[in-house]
């Protein structure tokens, strides 16, 4: 426990030196939210519908800390430290080396859940956000989606040969997925051959859950999108576990 | 090469003690790809010994290391440490073990003091790093970070890392390389100091001077084999030459014309360095 607690510490401080996350995970969200609440403020959803366009929203934008951290920290740090041989190191310690990977999983689970706290006072500060749904199947959905998020990244970073192919192979998952997920573009506004593209990607099917807890209404289909996230989680934290290279 | 391996095997008998050793290698083998890169090695060193572990670069030393500590899997052969399986009781010998490895391991923006903090955090019993720290002319170096420091000063670092767990065995794998012959220097009276402390130390070193000055026994490696195990006096006598950096040079290869070309460069070091 003195382990974690003095790495967790030291790991977000480096982190925190290192900038990137305070970007893509806090400041992004924010920016997204602000922008579609000056363009949107509280106009509907649709014609009729009984929450707005930005209550609509905040179940997408809160995904975007958990998509930097997931499929571009994750990955990146866990190349970064086998390369550096720092996993080597533990092995001759008391500590295991899995110590450190659950450091950084907590370490970006702790930025996508600061950006959800911010997210939501700016949204319910400024452009007075409502939500229908229930909290406790917000979080839940909230967790799962972070869950099948982190553990693609953590496959990712443990499978790569080095950090170069760990960082193509980040960018080629976070961009589309942070562009065409409906995470900052908002699904409902993309055309329908385009929202097919979307659906093929998880976190699609993970927005689709979020929404539907924040909102409370039954958005399309919800046992669908959750079998996809479950299944997702279950088998990267598998092929991870089976397949993560240490050096 | 027949008579030498024939000379290490006598001494190894000889040595085979009553002692309890602290680091005990049994028949170790390895291999990568077919290539032999240690074969049927056996090391024992003893409480408060350091034991030097040469050889040319691709000699089988790193292995032998790796093998030992458990980093490596070696393809056959007993290790123990402390009078512990290293493989199995990972925890309680590490616990008192500490080791440098050849490569820089340190995250890219960490600080002295937050790099010596995580090490202290990850033993349960441990010395005070700031006392070593000083005693290695480090203590200003707080709050700099690791990778600004100099060549010498990171490698006395990274012997306070290795001191940290208070450790009763230390690993160093070619702690000097690429240093200036003052850090060079440096790092030996560090080293020294360890020894009159009585740990138990097994380095590798390229210098030869440094393996004179520092081990009580050492042992040559070459294709991953033992050719020659005793002390340096044995090892000079043993051989046709006078100076240990010659004999070294006549054990680890045959060919006169190449070995006078190395001998010419590494004397060329030695002549900087007493400047």
């Amino acid at each position: 426990m003195k382990a974690f607690k003095t790495m967790f510490k030291t790991e977000l401080k480096l982190s925190l030196r290192g900038m990137d996350m305070v970007i893509f995970a806090i400041c992004m969200p924010l920016v997204i939210l602000v922008i579609l609440g000056i363009l949107y403020g509280d106009q509907p959803a649709y014609e009729g519908a009984g929450y707005t366009f930005l209550a609509q929203s905040f179940g997408a934008v809160v995904t975007i800390a958990i998509a930097a951290g997931g499929v571009m920290g994750l990955p990146l740090v866990v190349s970064d430290y086998r390369g550096k041989k720092l996993l080597k190191r533990l092995k001759v310690t008391p500590v295991r080396p899995v110590m450190i990977l659950a450091v950084q999983v907590g370490i970006f689970a702790l930025y996508a859940l600061t950006s959800l706290g911010l997210t939501y006072l700016t949204a319910s500060l400024f452009f007075d956000l409502r939500l229908g749904g229930s909290l406790p199947a917000f979080l839940g959905a909230y967790f799962l989606v972070m869950a099948s998020i982190f553990s693609i990244g953590l496959l990712v970073g443990g499978v790569a040969p080095n950090q170069k192919t760990a960082g193509v192979l980040a960018s080629i998952l976070y961009f589309p997925m942070l562009i065409f997920s409906g995470a900052t573009l908002p699904y409902e506004e993309m055309p329908p051959v385009m929202q097919r593209i979307a659906d093929l990607m998880p976190l699609t099917q993970g927005i689709k859950l979020l929404k539907s807890a924040s909102l409370g209404v039954e958005y399309d289909e919800v046992l669908m999108p959750l079998i996809i996230i479950l299944g997702i989680a279950l088998a990267c934290t598998g092929l991870a576990i089976r397949f993560f290279r240490w050096e | 090469m027949t008579g030498i391996e024939g000379i290490a095997g006598m001494k190894k008998t000889g040595r085979t003690g009553k002692r309890e050793a602290t680091i005990e290698v049994q028949d170790l083998n390895k291999s990568y790809h077919q290539r032999k890169a240690v074969e049927s090695l056996n090391v024992s060193v003893f409480p408060g010994e350091v034991f030097g572990l040469l050889g040319a670069n691709g000699a089988g030393k790193s292995t032998t290391i790796e093998c030992i500590l458990g980093t490596k899997k070696p393809d056959r052969g007993r290790i123990s440490i402390l009078g512990m399986d290293p493989g199995k009781d990972r925890k309680k010998v590490f616990e008192r073990v500490g080791v440098q490895f050849q490569e820089a391991n340190y995250q890219e923006k960490i600080t002295v003091e937050e790099l010596c903090e995580v090490t202290r955090s990850l033993y349960e019993t441990t010395a005070d790093y700031r006392p070593i720290l000083q005693q290695f002319g480090l203590s200003d170096k707080l709050k700099s970070k690791v990778g600004e420091l100099s060549g010498g000063q990171r490698q006395r670092l990274f012997i306070v890392l290795a001191l940290i767990p208070d450790p009763e065995v230390v690993f160093l794998d070619e702690l000097t390389t690429g240093l200036d012959p003052r850090a060079r220097r440096d790092v030996w009276k560090c080293l020294s100091r360890m020894k009159e402390k009585g740990l138990t130390i097994l380095m590798t070193s390229h210098f030869m001077d440094e393996v004179e000055a520092l081990c009580d026994r050492i042992m040559i490696l070459k294709k991953g084999r033992n050719i020659f195990h005793g002390t340096v006096q044995e090892a000079i006598a043993k051989s046709p030459y006078e100076k240990f950096e010659d004999a070294y040079l006549w054990y680890t290869d045959g060919d006169e014309g190449q070995m006078k070309y190395k001998g010419e460069i590494e004397e060329e070091g030695e002549w900087n360095e007493s400047i």
